[in-house]
């Protein structure tokens, strides 16, 4: 059993990690409830805009020019998906919808084989200027980076809790969640309520995907297929607390990390979300009586 | 009969039957009330889709409530839905056997039993036609026909008429007033339609926020203040 | 496109004996006739490249089906079939290299094993409504993969997961003994897909398909109507995983060696994607799909094109059949055939009558 001291940088990093899962859950529990779709792409949005970044410091232009561009991209693609498709699937069940997203996945995916191709063994690497700058807590290193992490995960729920609950356009969005057609009959802009939902989650994504590909790796696949802890964390959350997204977030953050310097189950450690996920996703069920039948009194 | 103690469902913050006691008798009976008051909700209950948070139901000397949901349609349970459901990729035939075979009746009347269900709904129709062909009041005789084969104890029917015009709805009234007869099966009709409800119930019961409000022969429940009052409110408090 | 409409002998006078239809028996003679010519007349046409793409072609038929089954059939995506196909794949891996059972056993037997996971994984999950449902089997299908990552296919290694992570030489997982030639196994894998093909038309055709349509309707009023949704439910499960089994018992004959990269988690997704572009509703839909997936990427390999470009059109694809097709390119083709039939005659002369077909309808 590793000691104490083993422990302290995993404890770091984890925080970190969680931090920026909870920022993506946000943003997905945030969509979920204004239009009914769990954007299964968030991961790919943001894997193609790091990658975007890194082309454009590769071009040796400003680094903040690729953040921008990440930023821009996941935002548009995000926006762009959700006027494109959302009206058309709106009345579907949200199945449908999920499924459509992946949609959007695989053609990212394909892009990005295609524009960034892994097949010449070459690495890529993000790295932010806060990267090499940090300080030292007791014994533990800790680089602004991962502060930004678990800071901007803190800050992304307190500030959408206020949005939510202060806004006017916040409070359309808790009304969508409710009923899309009863809030477009009290006239609210529903579509542009949803537009800006999009737009918020997109940028979320391309934000966590800069941090993921800095503190994880710069790598389509694994970017991409975060999403998952993200979701695990906004589905422990019953895609609707954005406080219990947060609190999930931290702990399948920190506990995905605990496990790495323990020998026999450091090889398991990325099955945390999924376990959690999956536990979670049972223990919610068991609440559900049976099928609810459509109709109404 | 149908015995109805203390029934109550809540769902969340919200109650939707209250502590409903009613006895229905044996025949075609009415269960009418404004939107909201439980009507579906006490169907839904009675077809084991809602647990209820207490109370009982005896359906003729069975505590219905123990019998699991899918096992309800061999004890004779029937039910018809206010949204149609009857499957438009199958035949009319396999949408009425598929209940036969299900409610495990014996396989060898089985042929019978389905085209006698078919002909009682007035279903003029090729056994063989998919109900997805089918216009509005056809589908809905099918659900009739569907709600009688085989050897029905209580047959629900829940808004069986809704978005038909008068000269259909009057041929299901028809139909639906030969349902005690024809199979002695205890039916409970749910339903705005008051013309449809006098015509085929001989006693009726009225719920309001989940409760009993009023329940005797249809024609004097019809008459009643207290059920005016329940569908049109009042002007005044009490 | 299956008609389930039942042709049923009668006891009434207006229940006239049905003959099976023109439309059933050409069916039937043009799938006998495809069955003959990929049996005896494939493998001498095409090239040794083609017939192992084929191969797979048959194998990934049956992954379609199986996942066609449970989204079309009964309504429940499930994006974790191919970790099914992997244990699949491997039960039969380690059977082959611990005993000399002889191949169809063991192709049962790995069947078995993934029909028992699958109802396992089916009991609780059922419960859940169908996006959670589908997020669950992604969980443990995310899940399984990294603890394949770590314990690998069998190898011919001993002890219970016959790994041994310093073997030399490892042996190729053998094939059964009257079909060791590429040609040969071709003819074994299509034989199988075949008998899987008419395992599902057996239900398709009887009870269960029946109360798979219904709960597909609506699950309240096939309960009402005394069908026991759980366990048909589970049968759809138990049904689709038997044959993702028997695909990987398949599939691990073909390539001699597997290797936990080969299934990767998107290839669940992809899977779910050609098989809604192919159309789930309808056993050609499950062939389209395979089509699209095996023969396709091994054409744009032999002109040189790049595969990502047809994980690009399964995107598209997938958004193109949810927004507008839902019954999938084995629906819509036909009917488009149709139509472009129709418009060649109309435009061939006014001495050519057009009636409305059934087809009109789409």
């Amino acid at each position: 059993m590793p000691s104490w001291q083993d422990f302290q940088p995993f404890i770091v990093t984890g925080l970190a990690l969680g931090g920026v899962y909870a920022l993506s859950g946000v943003g997905l529990v945030v969509l979920y409830r204004a239009t009914g779709v769990v954007y299964l792409a968030f991961g790919a949005v943001g894997a193609m805009g790091a990658l975007i970044a890194w082309s454009v410091t590769n071009a040796h232009v400003q680094a903040w020019v690729g953040w921008l561009a990440c930023l821009l991209f996941s935002g548009a693609v995000t926006l762009g998906y959700g006027m494109l498709f959302g009206p058309a699937l709106s009345k579907r069940d949200p199945l449908v919808k999920a499924t459509a997203t992946l949609g959007l996945l695989l053609v990212l995916f394909g892009l990005m084989d295609l524009l960034w191709t892994t097949s010449g063994g070459q690495s890529r690497a993000i790295t932010l200027p806060t990267d090499n700058s940090g300080f030292i807590i007791g014994q533990i290193q800790v680089t602004w980076t991962q502060v930004i992490g678990l800071a901007a995960g803190f800050a992304i729920t307190a500030v959408t809790g206020a949005f939510l609950r202060y806004t006017k356009l916040g409070t359309a969005m808790r009304a969508m969640a409710n009923d899309r057609e009863i809030t477009a009959t009290l006239g609210v802009p529903v579509r542009r309520v949803e537009a800006a939902a999009w737009l918020g989650c997109g940028l979320l994504a391309g934000l966590a995907g800069l941090l993921l590909a800095d503190m994880v790796a710069l790598d389509a696949t694994t970017l991409t297929f975060l999403v998952i802890s993200a979701l695990a964390a906004a589905l422990i959350g019953r895609l609707r607390s954005i406080t219990l997204t947060l609190a999930a977030a931290i702990v399948i953050g920190l506990v995905q990390n605990l496990l790495v310097p323990i020998p026999s189950l450091s090889n398991y450690n990325d099955m945390t979300p999924f376990v959690l996920a999956a536990t979670a996703l049972l223990v919610l069920s068991r609440r559900h009586v049976i099928a609810r039948s459509r109709e109404e009194t | 009969m149908i015995e109805v103690k203390d029934l109550t469902v809540r769902f969340g913050g919200v109650t939707s039957l209250d502590s409903m006691n009613v006895t229905f008798e044996p025949g075609t009976c009415g269960l009418i009330g404004p939107n909201g008051a439980g009507k579906t909700t006490f169907f839904n209950v009675l077809s084991g889709f809602v647990r209820p948070a207490s109370g009982s139901v005896r359906a003729f000397g069975d505590d219905l409530l123990s019998v699991v949901h899918f096992r309800r349609a061999r004890w004779g349970l029937r039910r018809t839905f206010q949204t149609e459901q009857a499957i438009e990729d199958l035949s009319v035939y396999d949408n009425v056997a598929i209940v036969h075979e299900h409610a495990r009746q014996r396989g060898t009347a089985r042929r019978r039993d389905v085209l006698d269900a078919i002909s009682f709904a007035g279903l003029d129709v090729d056994p063989h036609a998919k109900v997805g062909t089918l216009g509005a009041g056809q589908r809905r005789l099918v659900e009739l026909a569907r709600a009688v084969v085989g050897r029905p104890k209580l047959v629900l029917l829940d808004e069986p008429a809704a978005g038909l015009p008068d000269e259909e709805t009057r041929n299901l009234a028809d139909v639906i007033g030969r349902i005690p007869s024809r199979t002695g099966a205890l039916t409970i009709l749910v339903d705005h339609d008051m013309s449809l409800v006098s015509a085929c119930c001989q006693t009726t019961a009225v719920l309001d926020f989940g409760r009993l409000i009023a329940s005797g022969p249809t024609a004097e429940v019809l008459r009643d203040e207290q059920v005016t009052r329940a569908y049109l409110g009042t002007a005044d408090v009490t | 496109m299956l008609d389930t409409a039942d042709a049923r002998t009668g006891g009434r006078r207006q229940f006239r004996l049905r003959r099976p239809g023109p439309g059933t028996l050409v069916r039937a003679a043009v799938v006998t006739g495809l069955l003959l010519i990929l049996l005896f007349a494939a493998p001498a046409l095409l090239s040794a490249y083609y017939v192992d793409s084929m191969t797979q072609v048959a194998v990934y038929a049956m992954l379609a089906i199986g996942l066609g089954l449970l989204v079309g059939r009964v309504g429940l995506v499930s994006l974790g079939q191919i970790a099914v196909f992997a244990i699949g794949a491997w039960v039969t891996a380690r059977l082959l290299f611990a005993t000399s059972q002889p191949y169809p056993l063991v192709l049962l037997e790995a069947g078995a094993s993934t029909m028992a996971v699958g109802t396992l994984v089916g009991l609780p999950a059922l419960r859940l409504r169908g996006l959670y449902l589908a997020l669950i089997t992604l969980m443990l299908a995310g899940a399984f993969s990294i603890v394949l990552a770590t314990t690998n296919f069998p190898n011919g290694g001993h002890g219970f997961l016959g790994y041994n992570g310093s073997s030399v030489h490892i042996p190729p997982i053998r094939r059964p003994s009257i079909a060791t030639t590429d040609p040969a196994y071709f003819r074994y894998a299509v034989a199988v897909a075949a008998l899987m093909f008419a395992l599902v038309y057996a239900h398709i055709r009887t009870r269960p398909g029946r109360a798979w349509i219904a709960i597909r309707q609506s699950e309240p009023a096939a309960i009402a109507a005394g069908i026991n949704t759980t366990m048909y439910k589970l049968w759809a499960f138990a049904l689709a995983s038997f044959i993702t089994g028997v695909a990987g018992g398949i599939y691990a004959g073909a390539v001699h060696f597997l290797y936990s990269i080969d299934f990767p988690a998107q290839d669940s997704i992809i899977l779910l994607a050609v098989v809604l572009m192919g159309g789930v509703y309808s056993m050609w839909g499950a062939i389209v799909a395979a089509l699209l997936l095996q023969l396709l990427p091994a054409l744009l390999n032999d002109w040189g094109v790049s595969a990502d470009w047809l994980t690009i059109l399964f995107g598209v694809g997938v958004l193109q059949v949810l927004t507008t097709a839902p019954a999938g390119l084995a629906d819509q083709v036909p009917k488009d055939l149709a139509r472009l039939g129709r418009l060649i005659l109309r435009s061939t002369g006014p001495r050519h009558r057009q009636g409305v077909s059934e087809h009109d309808r789409g």
